[in-house]
């Protein structure tokens, strides 16, 4: 019944970057029928001509299912049974209010953003829940370099909402033999893993910046993890969660990962460039960099200790060299290695 | 909607006129429709159970209603409505006990299942005697207004001048909006529950708004009073005993308030599932019964019905005392710090005396009560409009049957609707908050407690609780510094649609609504709760300032005690 009906099903993606483009065509491989937003009109053009996105995603051919449009009109032409939202976190709240009055109120949405609102420290499915009249949301996050699974490689993610049928849609859509979908309701946790990860990934750029081995990096994999932990469960997560692929995967992925945004502002800041240089050499959102603000203040008006993110977001500030937020780090009294201490 | 200034009441509230609204709750005096609710009852619970081992059930309840029976308070202090109650409920138990040994067969253990779940319907369900209903509505307001001008300052106003109980009891909020509502579907009304006095309050409150009378859930505790027993039965109340814990007792519960909800019979449930302890607005309500709304409307989409709403609409009465602040704030101070509090003994009788003095109290005094009628939502949480319809957010229109669709069709899935339900009980919470009226009391007691912790930082709050007489007094000047600021926060907070203020607070002036909250604070006790004597400001007792403070509480304006988070049951 299950697979019958998704495989009749429609599904659209709100966002054309790399992660995007990659979730359309997972869902057209077990959907009727995927539409793609893009912003720009020619893109979209280009899309539909080329069947590919090479701005984006180089070498993915487009799967024949998938139509790529400019509009809101045309993506809800008709009905849809998924909403995929695939866009930067600041840009969420604003298109998801543009959008509202397209819903009928069965679809289910999910939300690939891995960041939150600046402003409200909102997660992005509360900020959703508060802009469209829809109550079954989730969040699809882990361990996903859009490249990696567009060639191919064995892959698995983790679909979180409260709702089980929300979770059966996102195994059934997505889902094949090369890509795995592992399902939670903690939706708190899986999306607070997925922001919290960015920062971590900055410190790790610069460790291999400085040309720092596995020792260091371990040290920051699993210290990190421990901030990642206390700040959860300061906002109602559990910390099981983040000992799966959305926490732990997550921050094993980005941090090794040379392909990260996040990853390549932390290499470039520890180079000694400016934090503007290397924001406008990169070109593209590296959401890591607000969230360690954001995270920072939050942790010190509640007394959540987070020693990494305070030396990332002090080096981010140019308050603090990168050696001297290293020496922060080396020199803090002893703790016990319980990783919620 | 045009709210008089004068009594900041809608013109909607009825203090003099009172028609009679018949409701379908009228039916529910007809023998055999009362019958045909009972057996629906039972069937659903029947359902419910199909497929547990009917032996295995049945033991079960068995042994859970014989240690209740046992634990059940016996002789001289037991009222002898409870303990007839027991005595049958002994007599039916010993029955099915006999008949288990006796059968063996499948067919005669589901029969003995089908025997419980009608003892508990029958028990449940309540009756509704419109002569009793139109004795009560006509005694009540007479009752009242004596009281009123019994106790009030009539005495020394000049001649014919008397006082109404439209400037003490203030109904305001979507009045208007319910009782339109009231005519399109079915409306379940759910108050916040901090006094015994409440279930009177609102049948009443129901009344001035003339709606028809509603259903309640009324606990057992309550019937042991024979005067309130005889009328609440006869009221459309039906039986709510806490103390039965079995799954078949509680699923009977939830499917006797599915079949009035699916028929139309409007309805209240205080669904913090009893007076709140701690003093602060419910933010933790229970889902089982709350979940019955979402049951009935999504069964009547399913029998085809094209608009079947059914319309919760929050409401939040704030009162300047409560005659059990003592013994719950012992409760919730025992529950949440276990060893770390020494209640002291005493329990708490709910005597028709105390609610004579809680009135009289009030018109003796200048005390307002209030009573908002909150916004009214769907069985989703989405607000509704004045016609009906489910509003989502950004004023788009919803269809509410189109939540209740998964993969194409109308069905439904437990845990999805669960879910839903957890959604509505934060949404309806946080209606609460806003919908509340803040009185000069309870920012006078929230302002005396933010002051002291002030004094005293560092301390836990069962220390800080201990502080000696002489430790709990606050200068004047210091008081007042810490009343402005502790304004300032609650007006931003006003101003930002997050709460109300009462009259006395809309004056803004500290010097007087302090001293009008404290002469109104806790009057009823015997300790002063906040005295304001030469120049500086003390507590007799802690426990009901934090009590009284508590009401304040979710709202943010405080960081509390630290490392203490609402997770762990402490008040933030």
């Amino acid at each position: 019944m299950k697979k019958a009906f998704w495989s009749d099903a429609r599904v659209a993606v709100l966002g054309g970057g790399s992660f995007g483009t990659v979730l359309a065509n997972l869902a057209a491989r077990n959907c009727a029928e995927v539409t793609i937003y893009v912003r720009a009109e020619d893109q979209a053009r280009a899309m539909n001509s080329t069947r590919m996105n090479p701005n984006y995603v180089k070498d993915l051919v487009l799967d024949s299912k998938i139509r790529a449009v400019s509009t809101y009109e045309k993506v809800f032409e008709r009905e849809l049974n998924l909403l995929v939202f695939a866009l930067p976190s600041h840009a969420t709240r604003e298109q998801a209010r543009i959008i509202a009055p397209f819903f009928r109120g069965d679809e289910m949405v999910l939300h690939a953003t891995k960041g939150i609102e600046e402003s409200t420290l909102k997660r992005i499915s509360q900020v959703l829940s508060e802009e469209i009249p829809i109550l079954r949301i989730g969040a699809i996050s882990g361990p996903n370099l859009a490249s990696e699974i567009a060639r191919g490689e064995p892959a698995a993610t983790v679909i979180a909402s409260p709702f089980v049928d929300v979770l059966a849609a996102g195994e059934a859509v997505f889902s094949n033999p090369k890509f795995r979908v592992y399902t939670t309701r903690d939706l708190a946790g899986t999306e607070w893993g997925g922001t919290l990860k960015n920062i971590f990934a900055i410190a790790s750029g610069m460790l291999e910046s400085r040309g720092m081995g596995w020792n260091t990096k371990s040290l920051l994999l699993s210290r990190g993890l421990a901030e990642m932990v206390r700040f959860g469960r300061a906002m109602g997560a559990s910390a099981e969660t983040f000992l799966g692929l959305s926490g732990m995967g997550d921050l094993i992925a980005t941090c090794s990962s040379n392909q990260s945004r996040n990853f390549r502002v932390g290499y470039h800041l520890a180079k000694g460039e400016t934090l503007e240089e290397v924001l406008s050499e990169l070109g593209q959102v590296a959401e890591g960099v607000r969230t360690a603000r954001i995270v920072y203040e939050f942790s010190r008006s509640r007394g959540v200790e987070m020693p990494i993110t305070e030396s990332v977001y002090r080096i981010i500030q140019g308050e603090w060299s990168v050696d001297q937020g290293l020496e922060h780090l080396m020199t803090r009294p002893q703790v016990d290695d319980e990783w919620v201490n | 909607m045009l709210i008089d200034p004068r009594t900041g009441s809608s013109p909607a509230v009825r203090f003099d006129h009172h028609p009679a609204v018949r409701g379908e709750i009228y039916r529910l005096n007809d023998r055999s429709y009362r019958e045909s609710v009972i057996e629906e009852t039972v069937l659903r619970t029947l359902g419910d159970f199909s497929s547990a081992d009917p032996r295995l059930l049945i033991e079960e309840t068995l042994y859970q209603e014989r240690i209740r029976i046992r634990k059940a308070r016996s002789g001289w202090f037991a009222s002898p409505y409870l303990a007839r109650r027991n005595s049958q409920d002994r007599a039916f138990v010993g029955e099915i006990q006999r008949q288990m040994k006796r059968s063996v067969g499948l067919e005669e253990n589901r029969g003995l299942i089908r025997e419980f779940a009608g003892h508990f319907a029958d028990e449940i369900c309540g009756n509704f005697e419109p002569g009793m209903y139109d004795f009560a509505i006509r005694m009540v307001p007479w009752m009242f207004s004596w009281l009123l001008n019994a106790a009030s300052l009539k005495r020394v106003l000049p001649f014919g001048m008397s006082e109404s109980l439209q400037s003490r009891l203030r109904v305001v909020g979507e009045v208007e909006h319910l009782q339109r509502l009231s005519k399109k579907g079915t409306i379940l009304l759910v108050p916040t529950h901090l006094s015994n006095i409440d279930s009177l309050l609102v049948g009443y409150v129901i009344h001035l708004m003339s709606l028809p009378p509603f259903a309640y859930g009324a606990g057992l505790n309550l019937f042991s009073n024979p005067l309130l027993s005889f009328s609440m039965s006869r009221l459309g109340a039906y039986t709510v005993d806490r103390q039965k814990s079995s799954q078949l007792y509680k699923s009977s519960l939830k499917n006797y308030s599915t079949s009035i909800l699916k028929r139309g019979v409007h309805s209240i449930f205080f669904p913090a599932g009893g007076r709140v302890r701690s003093g602060a607005i419910e933010s933790h309500l229970k889902l089982g019964l709350l979940g019955t709304a979402l049951q009935a409307q999504l069964e009547r989409y399913q029998e085809g019905h094209a608009n079947p709403n059914i319309y919760v609409v929050p409401m939040v009465m704030s009162y300047p005392f409560v005659f059990e602040a003592s013994s719950l704030i012992e409760d919730y101070l025992e529950a949440a710090g276990k060893h770390r509090f020494v209640a002291n003994d005493g329990g708490e009788n709910i005597l028709f005396l105390n609610f004579l003095k809680f009135f009289w109290k009030m018109f003796s005094t200048r005390s307002e009560m209030w009573v908002r009628v909150g916004r009214p939502l769907d069985v989703f949480g989405n607000f509704v409009d004045e016609e009906g319809r489910s509003i989502g957010p950004n004023g788009t229109s919803i269809d509410p049957r189109r939540f209740f669709m998964t993969e194409g069709a109308v069905k439904a899935v437990p845990a999805r609707d669960r879910e839903y339900t957890a959604l509505l009980g934060q949404k309806i919470s946080e209606r609460y908050h806003s919908e509340n009226v803040v009185l000069s009391s309870h920012l006078v007691a929230y302002s005396m407690f933010s002051a002291l912790q002030k004094q005293y930082p560092g301390l836990d709050l069962y220390r800080f609780l201990r502080l000696s007489p002489s430790q709990r007094t606050i200068p004047e000047e210091r008081f007042y510094e810490e009343a402005s600021l502790c304004f300032s926060r609650v007006k931003e907070a006003s101003d930002q649609g997050r709460l109300h203020l009462s009259t006395a607070l809309q004056c803004g002036d500290v010097r007087i609504w302090v001293e009008d909250g404290v002469s109104q604070l806790g009057l009823f006790h015997d300790a002063k709760v906040v005295r304001s004597d030469q120049g500086v400001f003390s507590t007799e007792d802690m426990n009901l300032l934090y009590y009284y403070r508590n009401r304040l509480t979710g709202y943010g304006f405080n960081c509390g005690f630290s490392g203490e988070t609402d997770e762990k049951g402490f008040l933030v």
